[in-house]
């Protein structure tokens, strides 16, 4: 018999049907009877006391319900990292001051979305503008401004990680280099704004409809700030356009529509608009960053120093662990027998920025990768092989952090040196760069501070055999509703059409943390194989009674067979067993249930997928313009479930790293974005995405869901590395300046030109 | 968000002046709207009466006749003159500068007249129409008349259109014998408004060697899509090569007056003029010769 | 403010409704009409998803007034099925996995079908110029191409 008759098949998404019919329901479709629509007033000021806001002209428009404030709220500061209180420093609406540009101070409901945003200008808000700071090394200096009373100099976060000792690595160095980068931030673009439909009822019940990533945080996170009992709250998403980290916070959609909801007991809808959307939601973290970095002359990798200031904006939100992971990161995915990294974050007046995909990953690939890169060239050795002396193996063990067991970094290599070569001679003005990277499958932390197992699962087989599966995980597109389905399927032993899957509801689903990290396939998925074996283990209970065979044969299930391993062609159809079973159990349906915490998996993840990517790039000598010309990623995810799944994550998630690597950025004036709409600000369209070539390489991750890791973030670290290294390698320039703009490219050439010979390093 | 407004529909040329005469500046004309409704939707722009020319049939057409030549109605779409073959034959540059304007969809239902009468600079269709010496033909109840494009444009999204006035024709004089016509844009993303953009046009004599003529216009360099005229001076009546051809762009770039914004600097747009420059000079000068 | 008479077909059915003139047609769509399929991103037009068919060619439906679609027939996503028969679009892109998150694909999808109206055998290249309008940040669109490319090709001719 094959090994899986489900999983690694490609498969409809099951949620396919509904979306190309768009009969899909998004929060942004719903509608709900005597429903009011909110809009909400932020703040023109970047930094600024709120001493009186009068909306008494507002609350008499015809058609307002209600005004609220933040003296309508409990004034509760929140925050993600829950277990760690002076963490918790927003309080969504603002209350005594603002400290960004677009940060609520009020919100209104009205009949409809016109009059509300009408309403708004009636609001009279005085504010006393304060002296504000942007950079994050001038925010950290004596007499800075400070945007939170009780941060000193504005450090927010400070993370240190370390092994072995640099300082002896330094010594041995033959080779030692200091570079400063600088990576940018940006925007998540999901194409459904961030929005909720917020219901409260007489009963004291409160139901919120959104879009997002996780609602057991959403509703968790809302209970605190309400003054709510967790369950008295219901959070329901069942389709969500997009997350890519922006989505598992709670945001002002939200909270808004619940304060006003709870005031007037009607449902009060807030979407969010687009230039909303850019400004007041949450970005990816910005950073400075210094590397020092020593090595033998053969290449071999002996001491790296990492210091990193990220621009943390005006609260912690995510950030502390975008800057953690960037610290651990930095040194993936190799073997680095001394490091040492400083990490401060810095509290500024802008946009607070959080997490998103990669959470601080691509950031550290691209400073990493493309140093690498410059070492390489300096010591004569070959890219590829530079990787290949230094890289992680299975059983590598991160000193004090982490275990890697699976790893097929090396296999990866081996194939992109393969196609590398195919090549052959490139023309003028194009370069192939290469950039490797490792990801976590799901982290292990718990900052949220929640009693729950991270991950847990439910199993009904009903008398038709069909199954139903419950699970907290939300899908948000990366497919994880199709790839657990087939999971329970393959584990269970049926097909994935006899799988009903349940999620998007807290009043119907088992808790899950939510779609961060990495963590659903990992996480939810040995959930959903455990809630699967137990019921699986209840149906064969039934059958070797049935069948009577001998004590040493074992029993599996298998494409809705249910047989003697040792002898397959004995055994009964499930459909028969599954009747019978219910029978005997009282006439209940079959129940299983699973759930999955990581313990003791080190101190980030249990597991770690790897990757190598070649980007071919050409660079137009006479203007700077790059173009996309090719994309090679070999990746290692473990077993591959869900095959059209992991493509899709590995296009999306490229098209997403290249546009951080040359064409998206969040300028600012005085903390203002300047391009808050999808005209000026340029994600990549079709016609600038090359052709993308997938090469698994197969391992098995004893962690994982039939040897699953991860395959949607990780595939975002490497392309701006590898984007960069290309252009080294076309051009001979390194830019360590997110984004590579054309401009820029074009000012290293005329320096190059003028200096005439290719630049070592700068700033 | 918009505000409301006054619908009224004219269903005929004299309807649509009739409706700008009686309710001036309180109006404002929609045809393909994409570029005014985006600013409606903002608040930006809030007419009290709105005149929907969007099926004005009466100035849908594309005519062409060997001495007049070109004649396009306002309310011809972006893509009506994408597909046209007539158009592809006798002024193929058109074509190019269409196939790269913006998205299908806006080219589905905007129209030229609505383009040109926007003013923007940054604007594909301006610099290459004056490239090809176009005139435009504008009528107020009382008289029509007709003012080289060049004159159109008069400072940033602000033209030469007077009160009760309304844009309904343009000409292209037949393009001149051994005359190429070349443009290009400057973009990261395929199809964006130019960061800047280069319409020039040479006009070579039997030689193909010396130049008779050269216009040179440059879009989203200026307040307006402005005529490198210094620069065209310095090819009239020379013999071109690719250093004359380098100064001249060089002079071009001088004369752009372009501003920074989020996605250049002064300084990369005026390189970008001379880099884009020297590439279309380049490239209607090698058609040109062709055509000897 | 008067409201206008609009008459029009959508999904080959007629309808006839007193909007606001300031309404747009991607809203008369999603609330009067309850055709939520059609989907607003951006408020500047750039998105495109947005796009429907009006009398057959693709338009940014939060571009058009409604009013400006009278007598106009309007295909939505909603119209490419006929009941449980799903169009070889739909049947592609189910097979290719060409959508994720699935905000953009009734855009998307309408954007292909108005290509491959036109133009039946389009070249890959001429399948990204086809759906350059609409911005999709899940899938990075090849297995839109793909998609696309398949039906082009011929595989899901209807027998």
């Amino acid at each position: 018999m094959k090994k899986y008759t489900v999983i690694n098949t490609p498969v409809h998404n099951i949620d396919g049907i509904a979306k190309v019919t768009g009969q899909a329901m998004y929060t942004f479709d719903i509608k709900l009877p005597h429903m009011l629509y909110g809009k909400i007033l932020r703040s023109p000021h970047p930094h600024a006391k709120i001493l009186k806001i009068n909306t008494r002209k507002a609350k008499r428009l015809t058609g307002v319900k209600a005004v609220v404030t933040g003296k309508d709220t409990l004034g509760i500061k929140q925050g993600i990292w829950r277990r760690y209180k002076e963490l918790c420093d927003e309080e969504i609406l603002a209350r005594s001051k603002v400290r960004y540009i677009g940060e609520p101070v009020a919100a209104v409901a009205a009949v409809d979305e016109d009059t509300a945003e009408e309403a708004l200008d009636f609001i009279e808000v005085e504010y006393e503008i304060l002296p504000a700071v942007f950079d994050p090394l001038e925010a950290i200096k004596e007499g800075a401004p400070r945007v939170h009373e009780h941060a000193e100099r504005n450090i927010n976060v400070t993370r240190h990680i370390e092994w072995g000792d640099i300082d002896e690595g330094f010594k041995k160095a033959d080779y030692i280099r200091e570079d400063w980068f600088r990576v940018s931030t940006q925007a998540h673009v999901c194409m459904e704004t961030h929005n909720a439909v917020a219901s409260y009822t007489p009963e004291g019940k409160l139901t919120v409809w959104t879009s997002t990533q996780s609602h057991y945080y959403i509703k968790v996170l809302l209970a605190d700030i309400l003054g709510l009992k967790e369950n008295d709250i219901r959070v329901i998403s069942r389709y969500t356009g997009g997350g890519f980290g922006s989505k598992f916070e709670l945001d002002s959609a939200q909270f808004c529509s619940s304060l006003l909801s709870m005031k007037l007991c009607r449902p009060v809808k807030i979407v969010l608009m687009r230039d909303e959307e850019f400004m007041a939601t949450k970005r990816r973290t910005p950073m400075f960053y210094y590397l020092r970095t020593g090595v033998k002359k053969d290449g071999k990798f002996l001491a790296k120093e990492a210091r990193v200031y990220t621009e943390g904006g005006a609260y912690t939100s995510m950030g502390a662990t975008a800057l953690y992971l960037t610290g651990f990161f930095q040194t993936f995915p190799y073997t680095w027998p001394s490091y040492r990294y400083d990490g401060y974050r810095v509290y500024t007046n802008t946009e607070p920025s959080s997490a998103m995909r990669g959470f601080g990953a691509p950031q550290a690939t691209f400073t990493a990768e493309t140093q690498i890169d410059l070492i390489a060239d300096e010591l004569g050795i070959d890219p590829i092989e530079i990787r290949r002396k230094n890289g992680m193996y299975p059983g590598y063990e991160v000193p004090g952090q982490a275990r890697i067991q699976s790893c097929g970094l090396s296999q990866c290599l081996d194939k992109i040196e393969e196609w590398i070569k195919s090549r052959g001679k490139l023309p003028p003005n194009r370069g192939i760069g290469v950039a490797a990277y490792g990801f976590m499958s799901g982290g292990i932390f718990n900052w949220f501070d929640t009693p729950y197992a991270f991950s847990s699962a439910l199993i009904q087989v009903n008398i038709d055999g069909k199954v139903d599966l419950f699970v907290g995980s939300q899908d948000m597109g990366q497919g994880s509703n199709t790839t657990l389905s087939m999971i329970c399927a393959e584990e269970l032993g049926v097909r994935l059409e006899d799988i009903r899957l349940h999620m998007g509801d807290t009043d119907t689903c088992p808790v899950d943390l939510g779609a961060w990290g990495s963590r659903e396939t990992l996480m939810q998925g040995n959930a959903v194989k455990m809630a699967a074996a137990d019921v699986k283990r209840q149906i064969l209970e039934f059958a070797a009674a049935k069948l009577g065979p001998n004590i040493v044969y074992d029993l599996d299930i298998k494409d809705r067979w249910v047989h003697l391993i040792a002898r397959p062609e004995r055994g009964l159809p499930y459909y028969d067993v599954v009747k019978e079973a219910i029978r005997g159990k009282n006439g209940q349906p079959l129940m299983g249930r699973g759930h999955y915490t990581p313990h003791r998996k080190g101190m980030i993840s249990p597991a770690y997928s790897f990757g190598v990517q070649a980007v071919e790039a050409e660079v137009d000598t006479e203007t700077g313009k790059i173009t996309l010309k090719n994309c090679v990623t070999a990746h290692d995810c473990g077993q591959v479930i869900n095959p059209l799944g992991v493509e899709g994550q590995l296009e999306g998630a490229m098209a997403m790293a290249a546009g951080y690597g040359f064409t998206e950025d969040l300028p600012m004036d005085e903390g203002k974005i300047l391009n808050p709409n999808l005209v000026d600000y340029k994600v990549l369209r079709a016609t600038e995405m090359p052709e993308t070539k997938i090469i698994e390489v197969e391992t098995y991750e004893p962690e994982g869901p039939f040897g699953a890791k991860e395959a949607g973030e990780g595939l975002t670290n490497p392309t701006a590395g590898a984007l960069g290294n290309a252009i080294y390698h076309a051009a001979g320039i390194s830019i360590k300046n997110l984004p590579i703009s054309a401009e820029k490219v074009l000012i290293a050439l005329r320096e190059k030109k003028e200096k005439g010979k290719i630049k070592k390093s700068g700033n | 968000m918009m505000q409301d407004f006054i619908y009224l529909r004219a269903n005929t040329v004299k309807e649509a002046l009739d409706f700008l005469e009686q309710y001036k500046d309180d109006s404002k004309i929609i045809c393909g709207g994409q570029s005014l409704l985006i600013l409606m939707r903002q608040g930006l722009v809030s007419p009290k009466y709105l005149i929907d020319i969007k099926h004005l049939e009466e100035l849908n057409y594309i005519k062409f006749a060997s001495q007049e030549g070109l004649k396009i109605g306002a309310t011809t779409t972006h893509r009506a003159l994408e597909k046209s073959s007539l158009i592809k034959k006798r002024y193929p540059v058109l074509v190019d500068m269409e196939k790269n304007l913006a998205s299908i969809q806006t080219r589905n239902w905007g129209t030229i007249g609505g383009n040109l009468a926007h003013g923007d600079p940054a604007g594909d269709p301006g610099p290459v129409f004056i490239a090809l010496n176009a005139v435009v033909k504008t009528a107020n109840k009382e008289r029509e008349r007709t003012l080289p494009l060049e004159e159109f444009f008069i400072d940033f999204f602000e033209t030469a259109l007077e009160e009760g006035e309304l844009l309904i024709e343009i000409q292209v004089p037949a393009i001149p014998p051994k005359t190429a016509v070349a443009y290009e844009k400057f973009n990261i993303i395929k199809n964006d408004q130019g960061v800047v953009s280069v319409a020039a046009s040479i006009t070579v004599d039997d030689s193909g060697i010396k130049c008779k003529d050269a216009r040179i216009v440059l879009g989203a360099a200026a307040p307006i899509p402005k005529r490198a005229k210094e620069s065209e001076q310095m090819l009239r009546g020379q013999k071109l090569n690719d250093r004359l051809l380098d100064r001249a762009a060089e002079k071009a770039s001088e004369e752009a007056e372009p501003f920074a914004d989020v996605h250049a600097t002064e300084e990369y747009r005026k390189f970008l003029v001379k880099a884009l420059t020297t590439k279309m000079l380049k490239k209607s000068w090698e058609q040109a010769k062709k055509l000897i | 403010m008067a409201k206008h008479l609009l008459r029009f077909t959508v999904n080959g059915e007629y309808h006839e409704l007193y909007v606001k003139p300031k309404r747009l047609l991607v809203d008369v769509l999603r609330d009067e009409l309850g055709l939520t399929g059609t989907k607003r991103a951006c408020n500047t037009g750039a998105c495109a998803a947005c796009t429907v068919l009006l009398n057959g060619v693709s338009v940014k439906s939060c571009s058009v007034l409604a009013l400006q679609a009278d007598g106009a027939e309007i295909t939505t996503v909603e119209g490419l099925a006929d009941g449980a028969k799903l169009s070889p679009l739909q049947r592609s892109f189910l097979d290719h996995g060409a959508y994720q998150c699935g905000f953009c694909t009734p855009g998307m999808l309408l954007s292909a079908k108005a290509l491959l109206d036109e133009n039946p055998k389009p070249t890959k290249e001429e399948i990204r110029e086809g759906i350059h309008g609409n911005i999709c940040r899940c899938t990075g669109y090849n297995s839109i191409i793909r998609a696309v490319t398949a039906v082009a090709k011929g595989k899901y001719k209807e027998k």
